[in-house]
């Protein structure tokens, strides 16, 4: 009985700090959060105690603001956007580089580069290319006579958040290749060869079996690029600052604005939290899969 | 597979990767490029003259502090990660404790959340201990970052390495700790410093904590420095891109020396 606790006990040496600085620097934040944004905290009484509970006035006034709507949809939009052309072209990619040549394993390494250059790196050098007169892509596209007039891809609020979307894209096909890779190295080769047999072509293959079999880590991959692009920041500030007229703007901007550029801190903190309950949703019925997936 | 075919896929492979990293590429040669040739049309896709006055502009413009100051913040998060998160992987894959199960959703959960929700509060928490403006404040914020990534990794790793190691270490009269730090922690070194490595990358990249945190210009990081240098450099892509060039370099570094691993690692610790 000592001897057991002994051994807990032990084990609980290894394992607590890490816990306890996770609760300090997260979950105490979280729930503070969450006491914020029913307060009345501005610049002025940030430092003092002078806080007065407000109710759900901070969630009324942000509802009230036009951005709010705005960037609940920018974030849906850039989300889904993202994710769905991340999967495709990092499945395609994923195919390809399954066929084992040899320097297969390599390239798709070095593709990783893209994954992790600072996003505000990323952010930079695709405002660079997308300036509206001199930058690459106006350029190219001209030069291929694909367009007549250079596209303002920052510039005109009709296409900058697609421009941002892209930008994104780009960071995150190497990582949706990597775990696709991987799942479609696990598929039962014996399959693949019997369907052969059967005389299925690439597509039908493609259609009934490959898809079929890698629906679970497709499921993963879709869920887990949902919640690290929804809360988007970076690339969106940089590259825009959420303009032009809120274009741009995200649920992750706002919150930042409100908090850090007006020091509404507590409605910053009401825009956070609404950021916070959907990723929160989302990440409970990714928890339920992988549950399941493990069959603990 | 035939040779020819190997051949076929190796160059077709080639050339998707090239045109997927002209971006990079465009980045760096950009760096080299004179102000005058950055907006000619139509573009030239080498420079015709390498230039270093960019380099140059930018290292005169203090390049070097923002640079230092990188280097401490994520070098000391990345010590602050692998302080924390090595030995309660270990426990967490070690012993039998009770809440293991809910101290793994902890980290999965926290590795989930994004900065935002904890910005304000941390900011508010900072100020009362006075820890604005040190270094202090983005270290520890960027090592949450490190810290679930590395304990679900690690964890994983060590419940791999077979138990009798720890048990023949204790036969020979070695205390818990020491076969955890002379037998068990060698062993596992490949997979720490990937844990290292990618810390190290997440507390490069951060921009958001440090610009929050610190208004003192003289302890941004280089992330922060580029955000600036916007305002600063205005349209001199070149000048910028020199700055864009010089911050990626070293997380390049790291990358290709490590790159095995790191792919490796990479997978386990996102799926897990």
């Amino acid at each position: 009985m000592w001897k057991e606790f002994r051994s807990q006990f032990k084990g609980y040496l290894f394992v607590l700090p890490a816990v306890l600085f996770m609760l300090l620097l997260i979950g105490y934040p979280l729930i503070y959060n969450i006491v914020l944004s029913f307060q009345n905290v501005d610049l002025s009484n940030l430092a003092t105690s002078d806080k007065q509970f407000v109710g759900f006035d901070n969630y009324k006034k942000v509802a009230g603001e036009e951005a709010f709507g705005i960037s609940i949809g920018n974030t849906l939009i850039y989300t889904v956007g993202s994710v769905i052309f991340q999967v495709i072209i990092g499945f395609c990619l994923a195919s390809f580089f399954s066929m084992k040549f040899k320097i297969a394993g390599f390239l798709r390494g070095i593709m990783m580069i893209s994954w992790l250059i600072p996003m505000t790196v990323t952010a930079l050098l695709f405002k660079f290319m997308m300036g509206s007169g001199e930058g690459i892509f106006n350029q190219m596209l001209l030069h291929a006579h694909l367009i007549d007039e250079p596209i303002g891809w920052l510039s005109s609020p009709e296409v900058a958040l697609w421009s941002v979307i892209i930008a994104n894209i780009w960071v995150g096909i190497p990582f949706n290749m990597l775990l696709l890779s991987t799942g479609l190295s696990s598929l039962p080769q014996d399959v693949y060869e019997s369907a052969s047999l059967d005389g299925a072509n690439w597509w039908q293959r493609l259609i009934h079996i490959t898809l079929p079999l890698l629906k679970p880590v497709l499921m993963v991959v879709l869920m887990l690029g949902f919640i690290y692009t929804f809360k988007v920041f970076d690339i969106v500030y940089v590259m825009t600052g959420g303009g032009p007229i809120n274009s741009t703007e995200v649920l992750s901007t706002l919150a930042f604005r409100y908090s850090f550029s007006d020091f509404e801190f507590s409605l910053g903190a009401a825009v956070a939290n609404v950021l916070f309950l959907i990723l929160f949703a989302i990440s409970l019925v990714y928890l339920r899969m992988m549950k399941k997936d493990e069959g603990i | 597979m035939s040779k020819r075919k190997n051949w076929t896929l190796s160059i077709v492979g080639i050339v998707i990767v090239a045109l997927f990293l002209f971006p990079v590429y465009w980045m760096i040669i950009t760096a080299f490029k004179t102000q005058s040739e950055i907006f000619r049309t139509p573009p030239t896709f080498f420079p015709e003259k390498f230039q270093l006055d960019s380099f140059a502009t930018v290292i005169e413009g203090g390049i070097g502090q923002y640079f230092l100051n990188s280097v401490i913040i994520a070098g000391c998060a990345t010590i602050v990660v692998l302080l924390l998160a090595v030995p309660s992987a270990y426990g967490l894959a070690r012993f039998k404790i009770k809440g293991v199960s809910s101290m793994m959703l902890v980290f999965l959960v926290t590795q989930m959340l994004p900065a935002t929700v904890v910005l304000t509060p941390l900011f508010v928490v900072f100020n009362n201990l006075g820890l604005l403006n040190t270094y202090i404040a983005p270290v520890l914020a960027t090592a949450t970052l490190g810290v679930p990534f590395s304990v679900l990794l690690l964890r994983t790793f060590f419940m791999g390495i077979p138990k009798e190691l720890e048990e023949a270490a204790s036969i020979d009269g070695c205390g818990r700790l020491r076969a955890f730090l002379q037998v068990i922690l060698p062993i596992a070194l490949p997979s720490v410093m990937v844990c290292g490595a990618i810390s190290f990358f997440f507390a490069w990249g951060d921009l958001i904590f440090s610009i929050t945190f610190n208004r003192d210009q003289g302890l941004w990081p280089l992330t922060a420095g580029i955000f600036n240098a916007i305002g600063r450099y205005g349209i001199e892509w070149n000048n910028l891109m020199a700055f864009a060039t010089i911050s990626v370099l070293p997380v390049i570094i790291i990358f290709v020396s490590l790159q095995k691993h790191l792919v490796e690692g990479l997978v386990s610790g996102s799926v897990k």
